[in-house]
């Protein structure tokens, strides 16, 4: 994983790394619930893209935010061509924390998500291969209902702190769990801390991610946090996690954060992953991309990436676009 | 004006729910938006006078600072329920008729869609600034915005969307509100929004914040 950072680091041309598992789904004809349920689905769907864009520079397993609260026991809405959902609280009082079970790895879809992990790592589907899971906050958001989270932290901090070290406990087994699956690293999804102010986000997610970076990234494992909100003033505290990687989302200029991030450390962004790669022209999404990369082109440390996953029905001759603009801006 | 209405200002402003509340820190320990108005009320203040000199410049000035980046979202929440606290004891007045809601505002957030932060914020500070707010939740089918249109044919309607894949969806909902209530107003809202896309769904108002909502209902409410 160092090798593959010193790489990026040492050479002035691009490689890209999307968050795409979705567009697979037309390669190989299946439906989001079969990428979401069966991990031998979610692979083939990965290693069809690397296949179709070997300019791939990693393969990211799915983005998806709902496993987790599931395997605690949240109860999830599956539709056929939607991403899962969590369809309610499990717990409505820091009081039911104790009665929370911490789940074990394997537990409700897990399995599957480790399976495509597994897969994609025995075969190379790209020099790089990275689990997905959710972040800390984020999660307890889920199993405690986001809005709730959000002022729990003013009024019952040490409620939300108990909840969030149980959530951090089951987080740390997980990501173990894609490193023995043979993963180079894990992209940690904090969606929930880009609405907080940056002290709260210390606090409340950054102390926690550090645990999980602490307990599994080494030379050979790398953790990247993406947060999607708001960060331009949360850069400082996502550094302080440890992680040697951090994708940010559309809704940053990526010229306000990589120059507060250290050379040595992979930033990863921003292309609006709806707006512009599922619902703009392939004419557009050129244009973006060049631009994006021509803003960025003084930072080696830049990996152009969308800025979340790349949504369910986004067309391929969109992503053709995508690829091609990072190709021709390589040419020169 | 008077010392209780400032305090509960404050309140509202800062957040500060009850006496018990530990937040705001700097007011821990004292009392909060719920007893401040009971207070008001024990003191004779009109209840119209507790909404609107009170409570609404309260959400007006936190609100303000949201939209500047010097609060976040959990401040902003923490004062909408603070609010929400003080509604608590304004409601039997609305019931009674002694106060007139300003109108009724039924808001959900369309089908497909679970984001629903921003939604509550426009669904609380709509209720403080004086109207019944019905929130229909999130993932809101057509048909149960217009089962409860059929029940408070008068209201104006407000749907929140927070994905490229979803705001489509307004679209249908629009349409079928307005082919069966031709009057009624619609308001839609949601990061991905705009102006341009509101005119295109055929909605009447496109709002970014929870303020622009508020500001275009009373409107309304004046025409
Ligand atoms: C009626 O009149 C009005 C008037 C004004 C109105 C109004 C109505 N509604 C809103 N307003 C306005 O007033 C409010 C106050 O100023 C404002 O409301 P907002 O809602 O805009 O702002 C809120 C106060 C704060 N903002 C938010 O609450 C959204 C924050 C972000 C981080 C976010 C969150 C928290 C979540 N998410 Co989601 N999420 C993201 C967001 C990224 C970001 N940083 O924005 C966004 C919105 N999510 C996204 C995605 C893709 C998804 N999310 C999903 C899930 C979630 C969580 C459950 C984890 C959580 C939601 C929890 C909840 N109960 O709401 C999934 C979809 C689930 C579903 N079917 O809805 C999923 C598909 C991710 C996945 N792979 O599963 C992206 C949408 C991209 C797009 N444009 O389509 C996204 C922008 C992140 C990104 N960068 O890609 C104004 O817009």
């Amino acid at each position: 994983m160092t090798e593959w950072k010193n790489s990026i680091l040492a050479h002035p041309e691009k490689i890209a790394v999307p968050v795409m598992t979705y567009p697979g789904l037309q390669l190989i004809g299946k439906s989001v619930m079969d990428m979401v349920t069966i991990g031998e689905v979610q692979y083939h769907c990965v290693k069809a893209l690397s296949a179709k864009y070997p300019a791939i520079g990693a393969t990211t397993l799915i983005m998806d935010l709902s496993v987790e609260a599931e395997a605690f026991g949240s109860l999830i809405n599956f539709s056929e061509n939607e991403i899962p959902t969590v369809s309610k609280r499990l717990i409505d009082s820091f009081e039911q924390v104790v009665n929370l079970k911490i789940p074990a790895i394997g537990d409700g879809r897990t399995k599957s998500h480790l399976t495509a992990a597994r897969l994609a790592a025995d075969n190379n589907t790209a020099l790089q291969v990275f689990g997905g899971i959710i972040g800390p906050y984020s999660l307890a958001g889920r199993l405690y209902d986001i809005t709730e989270m959000m002022t729990a932290i003013l009024i019952e901090p040490e409620g939300a702190h108990d909840l969030l070290n149980i959530c951090t406990s089951f987080l740390k087994e997980y990501a173990l769990a894609f490193k023995k699956a043979g993963c180079n690293g894990i992209v940690i999804a904090e969606p929930a801390a880009g609405l907080l102010a940056d002290y709260q986000c210390e606090e409340f997610s950054s102390r926690y991610v550090k645990q999980i970076v602490d307990f599994v990234q080494d030379d050979n494992f790398m953790v990247v946090l993406h947060n999607c909100g708001n960060t331009v003033s949360l850069v400082e505290s996502m550094l302080g996690t440890g992680a040697a990687g951090f994708h940010f989302g559309n809704a940053v200029d990526m010229c306000e954060i990589l120059p507060q991030v250290p050379s040595n450390r992979l930033v990863f962004g921003n292309l609006d992953p709806a707006g512009v790669i599922k619902n703009g022209s392939p004419e557009i999404i050129k244009v973006k991309t060049k631009e994006l990369l021509t803003r960025t082109s003084q930072y080696n440390n830049f990996v152009i990436s969308s800025g979340c996953d790349i949504p369910p029905g986004t067309k391929i001759e969109n992503i053709d676009a995508f690829f091609e603009a990072i190709a021709e801006y390589n040419k020169g | 004006m008077n010392e209780i209405i400032e305090k509960l200002t404050t309140c509202i402003e800062f957040g500060k729910i009850n006496q018990k509340s530990p937040f705001p820190p700097s007011m821990r320990g004292e009392v909060g938006a719920d007893e401040l108005t009971r207070q008001a009320l024990e003191a004779g203040i009109k209840p119209v006078e507790i909404l609107e000199q009170g409570l609404i410049p309260g959400m007006n000035a936190v609100g303000l600072k949201f939209s500047q980046g010097k609060v976040f979202v959990p401040e902003m929440l923490m004062a909408a329920k603070a609010m929400s606290m003080a509604l608590v004891h304004l409601k039997p007045y609305f019931m009674s008729g002694e106060v007139k809601r300003k109108g009724t505002f039924i808001i959900g957030t369309v089908f497909g869609d679970l984001h629903d932060i921003g939604k509550n914020l426009v669904a609380m500070t709509v209720e403080g600034a004086g109207w019944e707010v019905i929130d229909l939740g999130v993932d809101v089918k057509t048909e149960s915005f217009l089962d409860t249109l059929e029940k408070y044919p008068n209201c104006a309607v407000g749907i929140s969307a927070l994905l490229t894949t979803t705001m489509g969806n307004m679209e249908s909902v629009v349409k079928l509100v307005k082919e069966k209530y031709p009057l009624t107003k619609v308001l839609v809202g949601g990061a991905p929004l705009n102006t341009e896309f509101s005119n295109k769904i055929g909605a009447d108002f496109y709002s970014r914040d929870p303020q622009g909502a508020v500001a275009y209902l009373n409107n309304l409410q004046n025409c």
